[in-house]
Parts: C-alpha cells; sequence; structure tokens
C-alpha cells in the first residue's frame, strides 16, 4: 500500500451513555482503497462511519482527513463534508422532490452552482445509475435497489473524494440488491475511495481490496479479503463468518 | 311572535361591512400567526436553552388562558403598557395573534419533530448548514404533514374572531349584535348572524376535509 493515506482512524473512541461503541479503532484508508467494514451488528462499524464525517462526535481519539483532524467547527464540518459523500442504509430521498431534484440539491444548495450546469451533472449521474428515466418521478414509486441507486447519485452529486456506505443493501429486497452492489463495484473501478459497511460478504470478497472485521467496538481482524475469508487468524472472525453461512 | 326579516335586508350593508372585518380579522391574524408560529417552533427547537424556556412559557401561557381574557387583557394593558393608543381591531389582532401563534408553534413544532431524523441528517452529510437542512428538507416536509391541523386552527380562527366584539371592533357579530340592540329584532339578527357565519363556515370546513384526504397520508 504505497498510496498516501485519505483517511486514518488513530485510537478513535465513542461511548453512547454505558455503551461503549468504538473502543479504540484505528484504521487506514488509501486513495483509491475499498475497505469493506463487517461483523456482527452493534459492534461499531456504522457509527465509525458516522463519526467519519461528523454526524456522531468522538470521544476521544482522533480522525485524520488527508492528515489533517478532521475540523469540529460548524463551517469546517459542513467543508470536510463535501469531500466526502454518505449513502445510508434507508436511503433517505428526499421525498417531496423529484428524483432530479434530489441529485441536484446539493449542487444548487451547497456548492452554488447554476441551476443548469447542476442539472447537466444530475442527469449525468442518473444515467450512470441507470435511471435516466425515472428524472422527473418522486422517490416514492421506486423501488428500494432504484432509491439506493438515486441516493448514490445524489451524493457522487459532490463530487466527493470518499464514499461513506453505511449498510447500502441491508434494507433491500433480495432482488434489487444486485443493481445497488452493481453500481458500487462500477465505483470501485473507476478508482473511487469507498469505506463500506455491509453484511454482503460476496462483494466483500470480490470488491474490497482490504476487510475490517469489528467486534464489540474493535478490529479484531484486518487484510485482504483472501485472508479473511479463506483463511482467518482470529478465532471470532470464523465464528462470525460460520454463522452467516459462509464458507469460503 | 311575528318575525319581520325586513330588518336584516335594511341593514345589509352594515353586515356586509362587519362580515368584511370578520374576513379581514382573520387573514391578518394567520398572516402573522404562521411565522408567528414557525419562530416559536424555532426558538423551542433551537437547542438554547433561555430562548427554548421562552418558547415553552409563551406558548403554555396562552395556549392554557381564555381567549376572551387575552382579549380584555390586551385592551386593558398594552396601551398601558406601551403608552399607544390602539384602535380596538389592532387590539384585537394582537390578543388574536398571541393565541394563535400559540397554537400554531405546537403545530408546527409536532410536524417538525414528526419527521424522520435520518432526512435531517442526509442533508447535513451533503454539507447544508443546520438552516438549509430545515429550509430545504425538514420544513416543507413537516408543513405538508401539519397542513390539516392548520386549516383546523384557520376554520377555529375564524369564529372566534366573534369574541373580539367585546372590545367593540366592528366586525359580524358586533354588527349583528348592535342591530339587535337598535331594532330589538333578536331572533332576526341571531339567524342573519348564524346564516352568514354558517355560509362562510362551511365551505372551509368542507376545504379542511378536502386537505385532510389529500395530505393526512404521507409517505
Amino acid at each position: 500500500m504505497t498510496a498516501p493515506p485519505v483517511i486514518e482512524y488513530r485510537d478513535v473512541r465513542k461511548r453512547f451513555g454505558d455503551f461503549t461503541a468504538l473502543d479504540g479503532v484505528s484504521l487506514t484508508i488509501a486513495r483509491r482503497e475499498v475497505v469493506c467494514l463487517i461483523g456482527p451488528s452493534g459492534s461499531g462499524k456504522s457509527t465509525l462511519l458516522r463519526c467519519t464525517n461528523g454526524l456522531e462526535a468522538i470521544d476521544d481519539g482522533s480522525i485524520l482527513l488527508d492528515g489533517k483532524v478532521l475540523p469540529t467547527d460548524a463551517r469546517g464540518v459542513r467543508l470536510m463534508r463535501r469531500r466526502m459523500g454518505m449513502v445510508f442504509q434507508n436511503f433517505e430521498l428526499f421525498p417531496h422532490r423529484t428524483v432530479l431534484a434530489n441529485v441536484l440539491i446539493g449542487p444548487v444548495t451547497v456548492l452554488r452552482l447554476p441551476r443548469a450546469e447542476a442539472e447537466a451533472r444530475a442527469r449525468t449521474l442518473l444515467d450512470k445509475v441507470g435511471l435516466a428515466d425515472k428524472a422527473a418521478s418522486y422517490p416514492a414509486s421506486l423501488s428500494g435497489g432504484q432509491q439506493q441507486r438515486v441516493a448514490i447519485a445524489r451524493a457522487l452529486a459532490m463530487e466527493p473524494e470518499v464514499m461513506l456506505f453505511d449498510e447500502p443493501t441491508s434494507a433491500l429486497d433480495p432482488e434489487t440488491i444486485g443493481e445497488v452492489l452493481g453500481v458500487m463495484k462500477r465505483l470501485a473501478e473507476e478508482g473511487m475511495t469507498m469505506i463500506v459497511v455491509t453484511h454482503e460478504m460476496s462483494f466483500a470478497r470480490r470488491v474490497a481490496d482490504r476487510v475490517a472485521v469489528f467486534e464489540r467496538g474493535r478490529i479484531i481482524e484486518e487484510g485482504p479479503p483472501a485472508q479473511i475469508f479463506d483463511a482467518p487468524t482470529v478465532e471470532r472472525t470464523r465464528d462470525f463468518l460460520s454463522h452467516l453461512g459462509w464458507s469460503g | 311572535m311575528k318575525l319581520d326579516w325586513a330588518v336584516v335586508w335594511d341593514h345589509a350593508g352594515a353586515l356586509a361591512q362587519g362580515t368584511a372585518l370578520t374576513i379581514l380579522l382573520a387573514v391578518a391574524t394567520m398572516a402573522i400567526a404562521l411565522p408567528g408560529g414557525l419562530i416559536v417552533a424555532m426558538l423551542r427547537l433551537s437547542g438554547i436553552r433561555p430562548l427554548a424556556w421562552a418558547s415553552t412559557t409563551f406558548t403554555e401561557f396562552f395556549r392554557n388562558l381564555p381567549l376572551i381574557l387575552v382579549i380584555y387583557a390586551t385592551y386593558y394593558i398594552l396601551p398601558l403598557a406601551t403608552g399607544i393608543a390602539f384602535s380596538p381591531f389592532a387590539t384585537a389582532l394582537v390578543a388574536l395573534s398571541l393565541n394563535v401563534s400559540a397554537y400554531n408553534g405546537e403545530t408546527f413544532r409536532a410536524g417538525i419533530v414528526s419527521i424522520r431524523r435520518g432526512q435531517g441528517e442526509a442533508a447535513l452529510a451533503l454539507g447544508m448548514s443546520r438552516l438549509q437542512a430545515m429550509r430545504e428538507v425538514v420544513l416543507p416536509q413537516a408543513l405538508r404533514r401539519v397542513l390539516p391541523v392548520l386549516a383546523s386552527t384557520w376554520v377555529a380562527l375564524f369564529k372566534d374572531t366573534s369574541l373580539v366584539s367585546v372590545i367593540s371592533v366592528g366586525e359580524l357579530a358586533y354588527t349583528a349584535m348592535e342591530i339587535r340592540s337598535q331594532t330589538f329584532r333578536v331572533l332576526e339578527m341571531l339567524t342573519a348572524m348564524a346564516a352568514i357565519y354558517w355560509m362562510l363556515g362551511y365551505p372551509q370546513a368542507k376545504l379542511v376535509d378536502a386537505i385532510n384526504r389529500h395530505f393526512g397520508i404521507s409517505e
């Protein structure tokens, strides 16, 4: 791994009351790298993602973006968030806006792009995720997989350097999972830096450069997918994977 | 007893004027109480303690006092407090606006907190400020959701404007009561008043039903 790190987690800790969500997580994400975070529910994967773009504040340790500690002032946080796209488990499309208006809203409101330019960008992205014909539709009329693809286009419209995916297929019907993973795979092939919290082991296996296994707020094992899935060195990793029915 | 409906037609002009003032008062009150209520809700949700406290106090004060008391109190206290002599109409407008702002504040607050947290987070994740997230994402959805409640408040307000007749605002109720005392045609004037309020109110209530049907189901 010779590329410079984009995001670096150093002994990150986060508590919610008595519950320790992150118990000293250290991890480095290089540019153009795809890192999948796997592990049981409540093990801290999503929390780490939410701390990365400041939706949650960390209690201790530090997160660095391009070698600089993440800002905490309101303006600094906004500028930082522009550089990271986030995709949520429940899509969180804005139901009162059309698909096109959902993708437009970031560039127009935040980047202050002229309407025509933003619209051209939005249409290109909708085309890219295969939904150019749905531009005028409202989110409620789309399938889950289509909504999630719009959400990816909406995040990409900000031209982020890093994409954060928080269980992007967990709320989807099985038959629409593939179309979302397909979009994500293409994005990875184009060289997007991606951190993906997922339970889709075959996606992690095929697309990830590295996989980090979480348990109880810690990373218990980390390495290339071949190692994690075929020759895990940590007993708990083997247990977790076998619970999912993973047989290598 | 013989009813003499001529009295109604004889005073048609005055009744029309009273009706116009009733409509004007209701519209002006709502025009103040919509932004007023929004400010009350925003202060309540601002997360800044003293502002939230002031907003809660305002709401609970005016929501739990009888409107007629607020009208009387405004009539006597406002000139003393400000040193300015307000017209009865302006006094009525202040009293009604305080009352309806308190109600609208609660309505807006309920609407805003009913929007899923993830919606605001998705807006923030795009790099929006809290204000932008509120304006572009949360409020438009909240407004849609509370439109039926606002419409009901409007219908209630339209009838409650009659209470300001106690401070001699020449709206419909006051005008009708004045004509009654001059002509002693009590039943005729009460009937005329009821007919006018009902004819104006019924279509509004129907409109509220239509709004409820259209916006009642969300997501």
